[in-house]
């Protein structure tokens, strides 16, 4: 279960200070599949930066599990993320040294498992996502939409709770995003996962059990 | 269009200051390195020829016998022969100022009358220089006109007293006035004292000798000059003054040669980091190409952009360096002078002659040489196909993909090197073994991108076993990254392989010289004048004190020693005469091939000879019996059928190696009794600096150069262990008396090892500036490489990679990359020095020099650079780990 109680974060640009997320609170249940909308600059990565331990909050308090994150120190909140969440960026974020598969595989390499048994599983986990076959590429050779599944893969190799996915279809085609969206749909029955999707796709919000609206880093009722 | 082109070329190298600092402080240290030599060379020898045009003056012909002074009668037969229209006699020496003063001045004995058709400072425009004064010189023995500006210098007035030292003799003189010349007078600085010749005869302990005779011929010069030489007796000679300056030219030419080929090391250096600077930003302008590109830009303006951001670096760091290079020449040339003079000539230039040509030519070097290192990214920049991105990663592929080709040319450029080493001309400069050096350097620096990938691949499976996640992504971007790394750990170890180099070849050298003092320097005392420098040839040995010498108890052996130094070809040699009988019983020379007692004994047995072996000790009863043995199996002079040799001597390897000669062979020197044909009995190795050497028994040598002087003697005690008491007990008779000066052996080896360290200081400082750039190179690869891969660092985080695991990433990929140059360094450096000590110093200088590998320099160079790289790269990822991933990772 994700618990945020009056989040606040403003972030300092020079003199000015911008209110991105303003006593904010909510409640997300294990194995919900929610959506965030909100017109740009509302506040929605900020959020989702936030609950996956990317970002520290200016006020209030966040707890995921039981666990406050405020009070994580350093290697604890390293943990917390390579552990307990899987996160996917719009622009993909593969290292583009390595392969597909092992980019997938690092998570759970950085977790401490045998290199063969993190490929072996990066591998399952890459025909999971509906790429079996393009492991040994490069992340240029391949689309954008190969990408975000290997970067979907990623997420999960780790077997986290909660998937956070900051509009992961904001680079695709419609077709793409469809699909991709799908994915999502598939790993929150099969796997029952907790999602927590950005996105402004109307379907998303149809494929989703909640849609959360922000608007200046307020939620809407 | 173009300023447009220009200001976005502008704004980049502003975007980037710091990165393009480091490129151009790299550039305007190599250049003015570079400038600073050149510079400094082309004074001491300009002002060092100025000098010698001045005191030449108008002469046409200069007689002089080699080493020894010309008869004073022959100035009046001079005089009166018909093809000459005028003759001035003179005597020349260059003295050290005595008491308060220091440096040396050249006293130049002349006579006033003979004078006025010759030099340049004429004296009746003389300058403050009254009646009285030429009166005081021409009556008063103690009376010197001073240059003015010795006298400015110094602060002299007319009526002080100077003291200088004419050898171990401290003498007063009386500044009878002071005189000025239009143009420069000597390379001392103008340090030149005027004196009436007949009491600078008696000063310089040469009455009735001359040094030289300038005349003026009359009729056609081929003329003059025959006649000049059927009138004078055989080994007096006629030459041009003009041939001493290129002798001197030539002397300094390789000295020069190799200090301006070490300091374009620097600007070597630093032309990767222009090329690795290039490289970078078109690689991180990549878009910004593709998009101008499809707006329309030509290849050729793509071209044009990025030139012209190599040429803004090197105009730039051009002009700093030639304001630093101008500042650094004083410096130099206080070093250059000090190791000519001990080395070559006397100079005391002190003014760096700032030489427009000299400026151009450094900063054209440097703009040059930065739009060579820019040419190459800038061209593939042009070539890039026409499309919005240009993946950094199809860059990586193909640098991986031609490794092995840049391999193969590396290897190529090995083989030429080989070819260079092997390749020889005769005589000059040894033009195809620094062409061999810069090929080595080359080839090992081409090496770089196939040996990172395979280090990188090697040691993953390694790494990754021992440190986990982190010796894996280490190793991966180590092997990944070669478009950005491979040049600076190129550059790194270019300047790493030059340093080992030199300092091995330094260090062998050094160690050579070392067991050559103790091995071929026999002697317990070297008793002699207290004079280190060129002018040390006319400085003598009071006679009594030999006399007083003789009868001293401690004493069992005297070797006599008497130094001249003639012009010989394009060069001065030294020609040695010394009691070989003495110094065969205590060891003998070193030779490079045959039996030492034999060699020694030939040239110790003199025909009619017998002075060497005369003046030996008397105390030494057990020795006589080897004397007279030797004496006695001398034939008679005159019995004998005329030979075609007329002695034995030995020489110096360099003598050998660079005029070609053999053991066996023959070798005609010019001696006031005419040439020589002397048979070459031997070649021994010697490393003294001041020239190459002939060596004869005295006794030869007092024939040839009819003269009694000696200029030092080394003593052979009793019982050695007395040194310290008979060092002390000459020191305390004489040092008052004279400025004598007693060594010992370690005193010795200690003074000539002084020499060689001051000899070699310079080059230290080159090799310096040249690591000193090749840091700045990896300090700004990590840099700009750590910055550039914040993202990478903080996705790692956000999907889980502790601060240490990313922090031991980026270690063991600075710390593979320091090692790698290391290792590529060390191997080039160790097949650089074998080529400078036995093929460039050999064919520069002809001395052989023993190896002798200096571990040290290998371990403290690795740990420099593991530090170094190491501290470069930990700096950026540390600030990249700190927080704020999210805002890392959001833009695009
Ligand atoms: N690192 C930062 N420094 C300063 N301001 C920031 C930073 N990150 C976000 N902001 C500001 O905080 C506000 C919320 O940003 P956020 O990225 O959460 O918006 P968003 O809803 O994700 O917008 P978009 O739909 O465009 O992605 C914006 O006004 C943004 O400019
Ligand atoms: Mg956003």
């Amino acid at each position: 279960m994700i618990k945020l109680v009056e989040v606040s974060k403003v972030y300092h640009r020079g003199p000015e200070a911008i209110q991105a997320l303003d006593h904010l609170s909510l409640q997300i249940d294990s194995g919900e599949f929610v959506a965030v909308t909100g017109k740009s600059g509302c506040g929605k990565s900020t959020l989702l930066h936030i609950i996956g331990g990317l970002e520290s909050v200016s006020r209030g308090r966040v707890f995921l599990d039981g666990c406050d994150l405020a009070h994580l120190r350093e290697p604890e909140r390293t943990r917390f993320r390579r552990d307990r969440v899987g996160v996917v960026f719009q622009s993909f974020n593969l290292l583009p040294l390595l392969t597909l598969e092992e980019n997938v595989a690092l998570p759970r390499v950085l977790q401490g498992a045998s290199y063969d048994q993190a490929r072996q599983e990066a591998a399952n986990w890459l025909e999971e996502v509906g790429l079996s076959g393009r492991q040994g590429h490069k992340p240029h050779q391949v689309s954008g939409g190969e990408m975000q599944r290997a970067a979907i893969a990623r997420a999960l190799i780790n077997q986290p709770a909660v998937i956070l996915a900051d509009e992961p279809t904001g680079n695709l085609d419609s077709v793409t995003a469809a699909q991709i969206l799908t994915l999502f749909s598939h790993l929150h029955r099969q796997w029952g996962k907790t999602i927590i999707l950005v996105s402004h796709a109307p379907e998303a919000g149809q494929a989703a059990d909640r849609v959360l609206r922000l608007a200046d880093g307020r939620l809407l009722a | 269009m173009r300023a447009w082109l220009f200001r976005i070329s502008f704004s980049h190298l502003a975007q980037y200051p710091g990165r393009t600092l480091l490129g151009i402080l790299g550039i305007a240290l190599g250049t003015a390195v570079y400038l600073s030599i050149s510079l400094a060379a082309a004074s001491a020898l300009q002002s060092f020829q100025v000098g010698v045009t001045a005191v030449a003056g108008q002469a046409q012909w200069r007689i002089q016998s080699p080493g020894a002074p010309l008869d004073e009668a022959l100035f009046v037969k001079v005089r009166r022969l018909a093809s000459v229209a005028a003759a001035a006699p003179a005597v020349e020496s260059v003295l050290e100022l005595a008491g308060v003063y220091r440096g040396p001045v050249l006293l130049l004995g002349i006579d006033p009358f003979s004078e006025r058709p010759f030099r340049d400072y004429e004296f009746s425009h003389a300058v403050g220089l009254s009646d009285t004064a030429w009166t005081e010189v021409l009556t008063r023995p103690d009376a010197v006109l001073v240059s003015g500006p010795l006298a400015s210098r110094l602060g002299l007035k007319v009526g002080d007293a100077l003291g200088v030292m004419v050898g171990p003799r401290r003498q007063a003189l009386r500044v009878a006035g002071i005189f000025t010349s239009r143009s420069g007078l000597y390379p001392l600085d103008g340090a030149v004292l005027l004196m009436d010749i007949g009491p600078a005869q008696e000063l310089l302990d040469r009455v009735g000798g001359l040094d030289y005779i300038d005349v003026i011929g009359a009729g056609p010069p081929a003329e003059v000059q025959r006649r000049l030489q059927a009138a004078l007796p055989p080994g007096v000679e006629v030459v041009r003054p003009a041939a001493e300056v290129r002798r001197t030219e030539g002397l300094v030419a390789s000295y020069r040669l190799n200090l301006a080929v070490l300091s374009a090391i620097a600007l070597f250096v630093g032309m990767f980091l222009i090329y690795q600077s290039v490289t970078l930003s078109v690689v991180r302008r990549r878009r910004e190409i593709g998009l101008l590109r499809t707006l329309g830009m030509t290849p050729g303006q793509v071209l044009f952009l990025f030139l012209a951001e190599g040429l803004a670096s090197g105009l730039v760091g051009g002009l700093l360096g030639l304001g630093l290079g101008v500042g650094l020449a004083r410096g130099v040339l206080a070093v250059m002078t000090q190791n000519l003079s001990s080395l070559y000539m006397p100079v005391a230039a002190q003014e760096v002659g700032v030489q427009g040509g000299l400026l151009l030519q450094a900063w054209g070097l440097a703009v040059a040489a930065t739009l060579l290192a820019a040419y190459l990214p800038a061209r593939e920049a042009a070539r890039t196909q026409l499309r919005a991105v240009w993946h950094r990663e199809e860059l990586e592929e193909k640098i991986e993909s031609k490794a092995g080709l840049i391999f193969g040319w590396g290897l190529v450029a090995l083989v030429l090197a080989g070819v260079g080493a092997y390749a020889k001309i005769n005589d000059g400069p040894p033009w195809p073994g620094f062409v061999a050096a810069f090929l080595i350097l080359l080839g090992f620096a081409l090496f770089t991108p196939l040996a990172a990938r395979l280090l990188g691949q090697g040691l993953q499976p390694v790494l990754r076993k021992i440190l986990g996640p982190a010796g894996d992504l280490g190793c991966r971007y180590l092997a990944g990254s070669l478009s950005r790394s491979a040049v600076s750990i190129a550059a790194l170890a270019c300047a790493l392989g030059m340093l080992i180099a030199v300092t091995v070849m330094i260090g062998s050298f050094r160690q050579t010289v070392n067991d050559w003092v103790s091995r071929a320097i026999s002697g317990d005392i070297f008793f002699g004048p207290a004079v280190f420098s060129t002018a040390a040839y006319d400085q003598y040995l009071p006679p009594e004190v030999l006399a007083e010498l003789r009868r001293d108890p401690d004493v069992a052996d005297i070797y006599l020693y008497r130094c001249v130094r003639i012009p010989f070809k394009d060069r001065y040699i030294l020609v040695i005469g010394g009691s070989f009988e003495v110094l065969a019983r205590h060891g003998g020379l070193w030779f490079r091939q045959g039996d030492t007692r034999e060699i020694m004994e030939r040239v110790g047995r003199v025909e009619g000879g017998g002075e060497g072996a005369g003046v030996r000790g008397q105390g030494s009863g057990k020795d006589n019996f080897a004397t007279s043995r030797s004496n006695d199996d001398n034939p008679e002079p005159g019995t004998q059928n005329p030979k075609p040799a007329a002695g034995q001597v030995v020489i110096s390897e360099p003598l050998a190696e660079t005029l070609h000669l053999q053991e066996g062979g023959t070798i005609s020197l010019p001696t006031p009794s005419g040439p020589q044909p002397l048979t070459i009995a031997g070649v021994f190795y010697d490393y003294r600096t001041d020239g190459p050497s002939v060596w004869m028994d005295i006794s030869l040598f007092r024939r040839f150069w009819r003269d009694t002087h000696l200029n030092a003697v080394r003593l052979y005690l009793k019982d050695p262990a007395r040194v310290p008491q008979v060092q002390a007990r000459l020191q305390e008779r004489y040092g008052g008396r004279y400025r004598l000066l007693a060594l010992s052996h370690r005193d010795l080896r200690k003074g000539i090892l002084r020499i060689f360290d001051e000899t070699f200081a310079l080059t230290y400082a080159l090799e310096g500036v040249a690591v000193v750039v090749a840091v700045f190179g990896i300090i700004t690869t990590f840099l700009v490489l750590i910055r550039e891969r914040v993202r990478d660092l903080a996705l790692l985080q956000a999907i889980g990679a502790s601060r240490r695991q990313i922090l031991g990433m980026v270690l063991v990929e600075s710390g593979l990359a320091g090692g790698l140059s290391f290792g590529l360094g060390a191997a080039c450096g160790s097949v650089l020095s074998l080529l400078l000590i036995f093929v460039i110093n050999k064919q520069a200088f002809g001395w052989t020099i023993q190896l002798h590998f200096t571990p040290a320099i290998y371990w403290q160079t690795l740990i420099l650079v593991l530090t170094l790289s190491l501290a470069a790269a930990a700096y950026p990822a540390w600030r990249a780990i700190q927080p704020h991933l999210a805002a890392i990772l959001k833009e695009e």
